[in-house]
């Protein structure tokens, strides 16, 4: 985490000297590859501590030691920054949108430790997009989560951008790297 | 046949208890006159207030809900759109209420058409919308930043983000559009001065601009680490105290801006929340709305004695209140369950007001923080930002 930030930092700092923030952030979008982010629904997780696994559902898991914990819960170890529907629960996965939306190319990223191989993913927030709420599954962690001032790091924001529509339906978590040493 | 049937049957089913009660009640209730709508008052009372849903069931059907916190029978007095991920503003003097919105055409899908839709406030009927150009509206859980009055509320000013950041300047007044400034890197709208604004950018800095009478920015003047974004980020949502906005940090500083001239001033000497014992592990600001002001200019915020890194968004069981210019809290209030979101009133005895994450509204007395009532989970489903009647 520490290290995408300081990435991100100097990208903010850069494009706030006056470089062209378009471009720039094209480049960010690309560099996340794929990472498309969302935001929405604060406090569903103070609502709802324990997120979809404490609504009857059967648990949804990788089948790998290394990958472990139960999808369709708030306390999945990807979830540590989300906001919004777990897509998992939407006709969906943990890294595919459901079928009929289309997955936004850009992102905001969080940092989620890993607690099988005790390391540091970067994971983004892809959203899926184009049709309504999914309504299923509502998940809100804000670790490392800052306000719009430095919006790659806020998941407040509709990252559904860059899609042919903005309506937003719900969120992935997918593994785009491991973070760089602290 | 049938319908003579249906009638005597209808007739029977009327007639029957209607002999008993009729010696008792000589007269009929009156005809009532249809078709009928109700009217607000052009001008809402100060135990009025806005509350924005966001209805995160469905965002793209969000709305602004007029309420009275007064009455606990029936609280919500109207609604007015405020369609994906809206913003919206309210004059007391123009009699008007403004949603930024986003449509398409096929609801989830088709054309884009972003605009700004005027209410008349006492009919809650649009009359007129301002179509904003670009497809570029900033969409965001509601943040009061995004959509702000400037040059004495015959101006608007809109955030965009495409990722790229701009702020569009419309005229109210002339129902048009002005001009539309690029400030890469800054986000949120926060009006500084009589026409212009000051915003906060990804570098800690703020930078405070003047429109001229086109909307065109006439100056500019940047400060330089105002904010660390890592360390101690502020809330986005202020509360004012005539011209002067406070900010709340995630740790629990107070930061004082004064927005009365043409570039924002950040006051000298920072406050604090205090603290307290039987945090879990800290007692830390927490929720969506978290910092409000009353007219004698003391400060509550909202706060959760489980503080740690990421719950600044979980809500709080108590609101603190604080001077901020003696730098001292004043009171503790514990709360009816955990608060999201709150604001205080401008009626001659204030009432704080708590939006819960079950979309529960309370109301508490704002000089001594006893509960007053509550108007239950009567008026918004997702209730995230409060608009408090001048």
């Amino acid at each position: 985490m520490a290290g995408f930030d300081k990435i991100t930092e100097k990208l903010s700092r850069s494009v706030a000297r006056g470089t062209s923030r378009r471009s720039t952030l094209a480049w960010l979008g690309a560099a996340i590859t794929g990472a498309a982010a969302f935001p929405v629904l604060p406090v569903a997780r103070a609502a709802n501590p324990h997120g979809g696994g404490d609504s009857g559902r059967v648990p949804v898991t990788s089948g790998l030691e290394q990958d472990p914990g139960d999808r369709t819960s708030c306390d999945y170890w990807r979830y540590c920054a989300i906001d919004g529907y777990l897509c998992t629960c939407c006709g969906g996965s943990v890294s595919t949108c459901p079928p009929g939306t289309e997955m936004s190319p850009i992102t905001w990223i969080g940092t989620c430790t890993n607690p099988a191989d005790n390391r540091a993913y970067i994971i983004s927030y892809n959203d899926c997009c184009g049709t309504s709420d999914c309504g299923q599954c509502l998940c809100n962690r804000n670790e490392n989560d800052r306000p719009p001032v430095r919006p790659q790091s806020n998941n407040d924001t509709n990252w559904c951008l860059g899609t042919q529509s903005n309506v937003y339906n719900c969120s992935t978590a997918v593994i785009v790297g491991v973070a760089l040493e602290k | 046949m049938v319908m003579r049937l249906l009638v005597a049957a209808l007739a029977l089913s009327v007639a029957h208890p209607a002999q008993a009660a009729a010696a008792d009640y000589p007269k009929p209730l009156p005809e009532e006159p249809v078709p009928a709508t109700a009217l607000l008052p052009a001008v809402y009372p100060e135990s009025w207030i806005l509350v924005h849903d966001l209805h995160f069931g469905s965002i793209l059907d969000g709305r602004v809900d007029v309420v009275d916190t007064a009455s606990t029978a029936q609280p919500l007095k109207g609604i007015v759109r405020a369609a994906q991920f809206a913003s919206h503003l309210y004059s007391r003097d123009k009699h008007e209420i403004y949603t930024a919105e986003t449509f398409y055409s096929r609801l989830t899908r088709g054309e884009r058409t972003d605009a700004i839709t005027i209410w008349d406030t006492a009919t809650l009927q649009p009359k007129g919308e301002i179509v904003l150009p670009g497809g570029k509206r900033y969409q965001a859980v509601t943040y009061s930043g995004t959509f702000q009055f400037t040059n004495g509320e015959r101006w608007a000013l809109v955030s965009n983000f495409t990722p790229a950041q701009s702020v569009t300047v419309v005229d109210l007044d002339g129902r048009k559009v002005l001009n539309e400034i690029d400030l890469p890197g800054c986000t949120f709208i926060y009006p500084t001065g009589t026409r212009g604004f000051t915003t906060f950018c990804a570098d800690g800095s703020m930078t405070s601009l003047v429109l001229d009478a086109e909307g065109k920015v006439a100056s500019s003047k940047t400060v330089d680490g105002v904010q660390d974004i890592d360390k101690q980020p502020m809330f986005a949502m202020p509360a004012m105290v005539g011209k002067t906005a406070w900010f709340v940090t995630y740790y629990g500083q107070i930061h004082g801006f004064d927005l009365s001239g043409d570039t924002a001033k950040a006051l000298p000497n920072v406050a604090s929340v205090g603290t307290a014992e039987g945090g879990d592990p800290e007692w830390r600001p927490g929720g969506w709305q978290v910092i409000a002001s009353d007219p004698s200019g003391r400060l509550y915020v909202l706060m959760s004695p489980h503080g740690r890194e990421g719950s600044h968004k979980d809500g709080g069981s108590e609101v603190w209140v604080i001077d901020p210019v003696k730098n001292v809290r004043v009171m503790r209030i514990p709360l009816h369950g955990t608060g999201f979101s709150i604001a205080v009133t401008r009626e001659a005895a204030p009432h704080l007001i708590v939006a819960r994450p079950d979309g529960v509204i309370d109301v508490y007395d704002a000089a001594t923080g006893a509960f007053v009532h509550s108007l239950g989970a009567s008026v918004a489903v997702s209730p995230v930002t409060f608009t408090v009647v001048p």
